[in-house]
């Protein structure tokens, strides 16, 4: 099959790769791009852990077939950090203990951007419902809702 | 009791590390997805290795053509049965599951050939090319089937594993004695672990002869006394490494000896490493799940509610191989923990309890938070629940009567001589829920029919051990501590999530006087760790926290030593806490633990430790099942609160309290995450999940069709922890693991029933069975 590139915007930096037809968008992050962040639990975007940031809103990247994400603005976990510093989101993570065995944590984290980018102060059905596409096996979702509120009452998001 | 609570308050001022809330010391690394899962880490020169399955339950393999598959450019070895270097069989207990199967397979996913190619098409093509021809055998799919005279035999040795009994007093008797006798029958299905991170192993040749197998493994010991077998290898030749753990819950002390064993004979015989990754399907059909069991459990009751006698049968279900099931004396596995946990924790003076344990043709049951338990708790906790409703009591009420308290006799005739809380949790839990407020007596069902929407609220109580109850149950460490006052612990117990390497760094750096940041924990690589036993039967913090006091004695002298030569004090009236050493009289004049490091380095002083804690003796008498099988238990009340709708049987979650006697919150924050996560499955095992099995064929491999508790699923929780201070734990310590999940399914199915004035014996309770039951259609 003939390779093609893609061009897209990935944690702020223009990138172009060589792909071929039928490759996901979840592979080539993690095999070309090296961003191992996203993570790979099902390959049929049931279990949401290679969730990212696509143009703004959230999604499993299992199932983007990557041409579709020609010319498109992507954000991986690893795009979270500012300057060597974290995210708030990614510090209410930490301080509330919302991280058990951590596989699904990136897209958790995501999830959490992605809601509070639009709609900064959510209620907790509104955090129920905007994770509810990533499954967490350890901790029963209470402490990951408790810390996208936190980061939510901490507001100045960036 | 209350006074040993005290005790714990006392002394939580004097701790500085211990007792609090710290963040896990692999948060940043999981935060920013910088930490390197097996998957993320690259092996340019691996080949990938590939399972060629069997389609059928039970059939004996004729013939076996691999001659084309090994023409394929790109493959570089085809493996069957005849290339296995040493002993074809591995498994956590019994070697009784072939690494590939030579004569017969004897479930849907069972292992025929292996093969290796040069990248993950090609080993698919290649499976493709494999020719078997195979005799279909009569298959049997129940355990009950299977114990049958005539039934077709899986394994030589026969289908019936192993019987366990516990006996106690006079059943007939206390039955004769009871005013009232309820006996019921439970039925519950195969469950999948469910773990996010699939799994994956890379075995790796050495030039000299040995072989390294990383994956993300629960259990490396046990890995390693199998991989090193098959290949025909002593032990020592084997390394075991364990890579970053994405779940657990029991699946991973099984699946990697699984992948671990098959990538090591591959890379056996091409002499290059070789990865093996199984997809989600893959996961689903071919490694272990929990136990299903059938059980019939028997209580009688005076008319006060006090507890006469109790009986009960465990139809346990192993699936094709022995796995985690059988008996490993006096009272180690699957099997024995759910007879020996059958009677609840009651006291009931006359107890008969026999288990079953069988192969069938379906995929075979592993250990599962819980081990066991689970299956019980919900059989005994529905059964005492109802029989409340026939005594016309609260059943609170109830279980407050017979509950455990100090120097009650359990059914194995051990006595609970400390750190026993399970009252106090049925108290707490009742504060916390409003309980006596909110709950209205079980309506009839006529009654109950008149309304659209009805609640409910249930409860139950339960308790798990710490440790597995097999003799061989000690547990090693070795503790450096380093010239610049930094420590480093080479251990074996493994990090899966639950913040087991937070909870013993922060022991660790109690017990020496230093800082959390300041202590590194190492995962498990065996070839520098000490045997430390696997991370199961929520052992680990207890064990290694213990190995980790006595490992850290001969260091602390070391350091006390130099220090009161440093401050000219004598070592009696030294302290040393945070990072400093002092005189408590005199804290000014305080010595930073570096510099008592230094000096100890300087003077060449001993600065390791070493850590060996064997646990109190676990007996069990297999005749009688008299003894004591475990040296102490956790014990924990759920309450929830449902809302059924009674036109369509759906149940919506409102809400669950709980309380824990967990002797001493090492660090509450992360406990509490145990509670969370623990209540979240145990909702799932409730509502929704089986494994859903037609001709020994699971029709449910992926997250579409077998369903887990989402965001949307789980209520608000609200826990409460208990501290009755265990005299045999770290701190006061006992197991947390895999108490939270035992009560819940038990709690929503009575929560169930006191809404809608009928009672359901079957997990999962879907809408379906609800609204059959509200139709009076439950039994037929």
């Amino acid at each position: 099959m003939a390779k093609k590139s893609v061009t897209f915007k990935v944690n702020g930096k223009e990138v172009s790769v060589d792909v071929a037809p039928g490759e996901m968008l979840v592979d080539v992050l993690r095999e070309k791009l090296g961003l191992t962040g996203t993570k790979v639990g099902c390959r049929e975007g049931e279990c949401g852990v290679c969730s990212i940031i696509l143009n703004g809103k959230l999604i499993a990247s299992c199932l983007v077939p990557v041409m579709k994400a020609d010319h498109s603005t992507i954000l991986t976990i690893e795009g979270l950090e500012q300057n060597g510093e974290m995210h708030l989101i990614q510090k209410k993570f930490i301080e509330d203990g919302a991280i058990q065995c951590g596989f699904c944590t990136p897209a958790m984290v995501l999830a959490g951007k992605a809601l509070l980018d639009e709609n900064p102060h959510p209620t907790r059905e509104e955090i129920q419902l905007a994770i509810s596409g990533i499954l967490c096996r350890c901790t029963g979702y209470q402490k990951i809702i408790k810390a996208i509120d936190s980061a939510s009452q901490a507001g100045e998001m960036r | 009791m209350a006074d040993q609570g005290k005790e714990t308050a006392r002394n939580d001022k004097e701790f500085a590390v211990v007792g609090k809330s710290r963040p896990r010391l692999d948060a940043k690394d999981k935060v920013t997805g910088a930490l390197k899962y097996i998957a993320d880490m690259e092996c340019r020169e691996a080949l990938h290795g590939k399972v060629l399955r069997s389609p059928y339950p039970h059939a004996l393999i004729k013939k076996i053509d691999t001659s084309k598959a090994e023409a394929l450019p790109g493959v570089a070895a085809v493996v069957t049965a005849k290339d296995i270097p040493g002993r074809n069989g591995w498994g956590a207990i019994i070697p009784d599951q072939p690494v590939v199967c030579g004569d017969k397979v004897r479930f849907v996913g069972d292992a025929v050939a292996l093969v290796a190619a040069v990248d993950e098409k090609t080993a698919i093509k290649a499976l493709g090319l494999i020719k078997v021809d195979y005799e279909q055998l009569p298959a049997v799919f129940s355990p009950v089937d299977a114990l049958k005279s005539d039934a077709p035999r899986i394994h030589e040795s026969g289908n019936l594993i192993t019987t366990s009994r516990v006996e106690k007093g006079d059943t007939e008797q206390g039955f004769r004695d009871a005013d009232v006798v309820l006996e019921r029958t439970f039925v519950v299905p195969f469950l999948e672990h469910a773990y996010l991170e699939p799994d994956v192993a890379l075995a790796i040749p050495g030039s000299d002869g040995t072989m390294t197998v990383m994956a993300p493994m629960q259990a490396p010991f046990t890995t390693r006394r199998n991989v090193a077998p098959v290949l025909g290898l002593p032990i020592n030749r084997v390394r075991c490494v364990v890579t970053p753990v994405g779940g657990g819950f029991g699946g991973k002390e099984d699946s990697p000896i699984d992948t671990c064993v098959r990538a090591a004979v591959l890379a056996w015989k091409t002499g290059k490493p070789v990865r093996i990754e199984y997809t989600r399907e893959e996961i689903m059909l071919s490694t272990c799940k929990r136990h299903p069991m059938i059980i019939r459990c028997k209580f009688g009751a005076k008319k006060d509610g006090t507890f006469t006698a109790m009986e009960g049968t465990i139809y346990n279900e192993q699936g094709a191989y022995a796995s985690l099931g059988p008996v490993l004396p006096p009272a180690g596995g699957v099997h024995a923990h759910a007879v020996v946990m059958l009677a609840g924790p009651y006291e009931i003076p006359n107890v008969k309890v026999e288990g079953y344990l069988v192969y069938t043709n379906h995929p075979y049951g592993g250990a599962m938070r819980g081990f066991g338990a689970p299956q019980s708790n919900f059989a005994h906790e529905s059964l005492v629940d109802e029989l409340a409703d026939l005594l016309k009591m609260d059943p609170y009420e109830l279980r407050l009567k017979n509950a455990f308290k100090l120097g009650s006799k359990t059914a194995t005739g051990q006595v609970i001589d400390q750190s026993i809380g399970l009252r106090e949790t049925i108290e707490e839990t009742k504060r916390l829920f409003d309980w006596a407020g909110k709950r209205k007596p079980t309506p009839d069902p006529t009654q109950a029919q008149s309304a659209d929407k009805r609640t409910g609220y249930g409860m139950a109580v339960g308790w798990y051990r710490t440790s597995i109850g097999a003799s061989g149950d000690g547990c090693g460490v070795n503790l450096h501590l380093l010239e610049d006052g930094s420590v480093i612990i080479y251990q074996g117990c493994v990090e899966m999530g639950q913040g087991m390497h937070t909870g013993i760094a922060q022991i660790a750096a109690e017990a020496l006087g230093t800082a959390l940041e300041d202590v590194r924990v190492l995962a498990p690589d065996t070839d520098s760790a000490p045997e430390s036993g696997p991370t199961v039967g929520s052992r680990s913090l207890t064990l290694m926290g213990n190995a980790i006091l006595l490992a850290v004695q001969p260091i602390k002298e070391s350091l006390m030593l130099s220090a009161s030569e440093l401050l000219d004090t004598s070592v009696e009236r030294l302290v040393a806490r945070e990072r400093f050493i002092f005189d408590p009289d005199n804290p000014g004049d305080r010595l930073a633990l570096k510099e008592a490091a230094r000096r100890c380095m300087v003077m060449g002083r001993r600065m390791i430790g070493q850590g060996w804690y064997t646990p109190p003796k676990a007996t069990l008498d297999p005749k009688t099942g008299q003894g004591n099988p475990y040296f102490v238990y956790t014990y924990a009340t759920q309450m929830a609160e449902v809302e059924v709708d009674m036109r369509t049987g759906e149940v919506t979650m409102n809400r669950i309290a709980a309380a824990f006697d967990i002797g001493k919150a090492i660090n509450p924050m992360l406990l509490e995450g145990q509670i969370d996560g623990g209540i979240g499955m145990g909702l799932g095992y409730a509502l929704l999940e089986k494994v859903i099995l037609d001709q020994g064929v699971i029709q449910n491999l992926d997250f579409k069709d077998y369903l887990i508790p989402t965001s949307m699923d789980v209520p608000k929780i609200d826990a409460k922890l208990l501290e009755m201070h265990n005299i045999h734990g770290p701190y006061g310590a006992k197991g947390i693991g895999e108490m939270p999940n035992i009560p819940t399914p038990a709690a929503v199915n009575n929560a169930i029933a006191n809404a809608i004035g009928a009672r359901l014996y079957e997990l999962p309770i879907d809408s379906e069975s609800v609204w059959r039951a509200i139709q009076g259609l439950a039994r037929k």
